[in-house]
This record gives C-alpha cells, sequence and structure tokens, in this order.
C-alpha cells in the first residue's frame, strides 16, 4: 500500500474519530449513541496508539508513540486528582474519605513517572538512545505551563479569595515544584536528555506557547468580527403599537394585586 | 495577577542570564520560525474549531449564509497563508523538505502542544479546586451576640 494512503487510513482517520466520537457522545441525548460516541473515540486512540507498528513508516506516528507513553502517568494525574478533590468537602458528589490516600499516592505515582521519563531509564525512545522528539515538545511545555497557571492561581487566591492563604501557599508549592524541576532540566543531564536540548526546547516551548496564544486570539478576534458584522447588518425587528389604556390600566390592577406583603 | 503568570519564564530569563551571560544555546531564528508556525496553525485550526460552532449558531436563526461565508474566508485565508509562508523558502522550514511536511507537522505538533496545555491546564485547575476542596468547611454566618 502507498504511504501516504496507509498514514491516512491508520493514523489520520482514528486521529479524526477521536473528536468526532467525543462530539457525538456530547451532543447526543440518547446513552446507547453517547455510548457509541466514547467507544469510537476510545478506539480511535488505541489505533493511535498502536501508528508506530501500524504506520511506522510515517514521522507523524512518533505523536501516536509519545501518546502510548504518557497515557499512563497522565491518566494517574488526573484521576489521582479527581479524587484527592472529591473526597474533600463537596455539596454534591462526595467520595469515601479512603479516596484521598488512593489519590494522593496515584497523583505522586503518575508525576514521579512523567519525571523518571526526564531523568530516569523511562524516556520516550523510538528506537535504542533516539528520544521522540514529540517528548522534548510536551514536556516543557507541560512544566513550564504548570509553574505559570499555578502561580498565577496562587497570586489570584490571596487577591481575590476571602481567606485564602493556605490555599495560596500550597498552589506557590506546586509553582514551584515545576519550576525547579525545569531549572534541573537546565543545569542537570538526564541519561538521554542533556541539559543544552532541553534549554533549547524550553525557549522553542515559549515560542510555542506564544504563538498558539497569537493564532487563537486573532482567530477569535475575526470569528467576534464576522457575528458582529451579520448582527450589525440585520434589519430592524418589527415595532409593536403601544400599549393602549385599557391595557395599561389591567397590567396595573395586576402587579398591584402581586406587590407588596403582610405589614408586620 | 498576569505578572505572576508570566513569572517563571522571566525568573528563568533572569537566572539565564546571570549565570551565562549570554544565550549561546538559543537560536533566535529557530525560536522565530516555530512562533511564526504555531501562530499560522493555530489560527487555522481555531478558525476551523469556531467555523463549526457557527454551523450550530445559525441553528437558532435560520442558518444565515454571511457569516459562514465569512468564516469560510477566514479559514481559507489561514490556510493559504500557511502554504503561501511556507513555500517562501527555509524562513519557515522545520527540517522539513516541503511545505506538505512542514503542514502536515505542524498540525501534529499542534496536537502535541495542545495536549501538553490540556494537561497543565487540567493539573492547575485540578490542584486549586484540591486545596480549596481539603478545607474545614466555612460558615458564611456569623452569629451575633444576644
Amino acid at each position: 500500500m502507498d504511504e501516504m494512503l496507509q498514514a491516512f487510513l491508520l493514523f489520520w482517520i482514528p486521529v479524526s474519530m477521536v473528536p468526532l466520537g467525543l462530539w457525538h457522545s456530547q451532543s447526543s441525548a440518547a446513552s446507547f449513541s453517547s455510548l457509541r460516541g466514547r467507544s469510537l473515540a476510545f478506539f480511535g486512540i488505541i489505533l493511535i496508539c498502536l501508528s508506530p507498528w501500524t504506520v511506522p513508516s510515517s514521522p507523524s506516528s512518533a505523536a501516536g508513540h509519545l501518546l502510548g507513553a504518557i497515557i499512563g502517568p497522565c491518566t494517574m494525574l488526573i484521576f489521582g486528582i479527581y479524587l484527592i478533590s472529591f473526597s474533600g468537602n463537596v455539596p454534591v458528589g462526595k467520595l469515601p474519605r479512603s479516596d484521598r490516600r488512593i489519590g494522593v499516592l496515584m497523583a505522586i505515582v503518575g508525576f514521579v513517572w512523567l519525571a523518571g521519563m526526564h531523568w530516569w531509564i523511562l524516556t520516550p525512545q523510538l528506537s535504542l538512545n533516539v528520544v521522540n522528539p514529540y517528548w522534548y515538545v510536551f514536556w516543557p511545555t507541560f512544566l513550564l505551563l504548570i509553574s505559570c497557571l499555578a502561580s498565577c492561581s496562587a497570586v489570584t487566591l490571596l487577591m481575590i479569595g476571602d481567606q485564602r492563604k493556605s490555599e495560596s501557599n500550597t498552589m506557590f508549592i506546586v509553582s514551584g515544584l515545576s519550576f525547579s524541576l525545569l531549572l534541573l532540566g537546565l543545569y542537570i543531564d538526564g541519561p538521554l536528555v542533556s541539559g543544552e536540548e532541553f534549554r533549547q526546547h524550553l525557549w522553542l516551548a515559549v515560542a510555542d506557547l506564544a504563538g498558539i496564544a497569537v493564532g487563537s486570539l486573532l482567530s477569535i478576534l475575526i470569528f467576534a468580527l464576522v457575528i458582529y458584522g451579520y448582527e450589525r447588518n440585520l434589519a430592524e425587528p418589527q415595532s409593536i403599537s403601544p400599549p393602549t389604556d385599557s391595557e395599561l390600566k389591567q397590567v396595573s390592577k395586576l402587579i398591584a394585586t402581586h406587590i407588596g406583603g403582610e405589614q408586620e | 495577577m498576569l505578572l505572576a503568570f508570566f513569572l517563571p519564564p522571566l525568573l528563568i530569563l533572569a537566572i539565564e542570564m546571570t549565570l551565562s551571560g549570554d544565550f549561546k544555546d538559543i537560536d533566535s531564528g529557530v525560536s522565530f520560525t516555530r512562533f511564526a508556525n504555531a501562530t499560522l496553525t493555530a489560527y487555522t485550526l481555531c478558525s476551523l474549531f469556531l467555523l463549526g460552532n457557527l454551523f450550530f449558531y445559525g441553528e437558532s436563526r435560520n442558518r444565515p449564509l454571511a457569516p459562514l461565508v465569512g468564516m469560510v474566508v477566514a479559514t481559507a485565508l489561514g490556510v493559504l497563508a500557511t502554504v503561501l509562508f511556507i513555500g517562501q523558502g527555509s524562513m519557515l522550514l522545520e527540517n522539513n523538505g516541503s511545505v506538505r511536511a512542514q503542514a502536515i507537522y505542524n498540525i501534529v505538533h499542534m496536537f502535541v502542544s495542545s495536549g501538553a496545555i490540556l494537561m497543565a491546564v487540567s493539573v492547575g485547575v485540578g490542584v486549586t479546586f484540591s486545596a480549596i476542596t481539603s478545607q474545614k468547611p466555612r460558615s458564611n454566618f456569623v452569629l451575633e451576640e444576644e
């Protein structure tokens, strides 16, 4: 089979199955339809993860390889945070208190697993000693953005929140932890990723984030302009005649019966 | 709050300047290429996503054609600009031999970056939420002394 066609069938169609499946599961109220959408998305993710074996000739399959490598720790991290959050003081959907310990353990293992991909033997490799190029995109972007968001969240809790000092301190610790990992990455070499490589990719991640922000904002601005232009050119809605005296009297009578209350 | 968001990269910049004195490992040309590619790809993909939203927005308004055409033109402009700028030569080519290879690389790169952004936002919001719910419940009422 032609390489392009193979990549189209075994990589790009599974990639499109994920948003289509998610959209289908969210847009339909019927449980069977929702299940079908989720199954489509799940099957798409499995096929993407298998792409390094199904389409080894396509360079894009390295993204599928990375997805397969990080899906475990990322799921543990997110699910751990979910367990911690909902085993706390929440008014609805409260989980048992024992789930908190499992959540903390899962979040720590997930994060250590991700960190082990930089400083230990767990680095995603396409072949022996060849690091997956997309790992260099994912890891600095993830660490840098967590540090920025946690720092912003900490200051927001202090400025807007009411007596949220301890929560703010927790966020400062998270920001400091990810910032320390960034600094460690810059100055301490991992078994396969050197500090110099990490430095280059960190600044590329900054450029990437800035580019994504500018591009997305530009597109949202144009979207708003298109909507504004359309709404402005719409014809004025047809006016109706003002209420007559009898209608006004009836309305004031109705209002008078519904306002006021019992005298205390 | 905005300063707090930009504090970590600014701190890294300050530490790098203090310890290294120069930016010998940073190639500004490569960074600019990445910025331009990310801008063009984010604009095109985000426009495509918003075009889908516009289609559903029109459902409640007898599906007018004018905004849909406007957004299709905006998306097509993004695609054209991407192809045109990448086709100019080595300016926007990142270790890729052709316009098609670079365009596909940009899309895959955007998926990975978006995944990292989504993960970071989930962790950031999740940790904030768990920090708030970990505290003891507060009473919203102050008891008045008689």
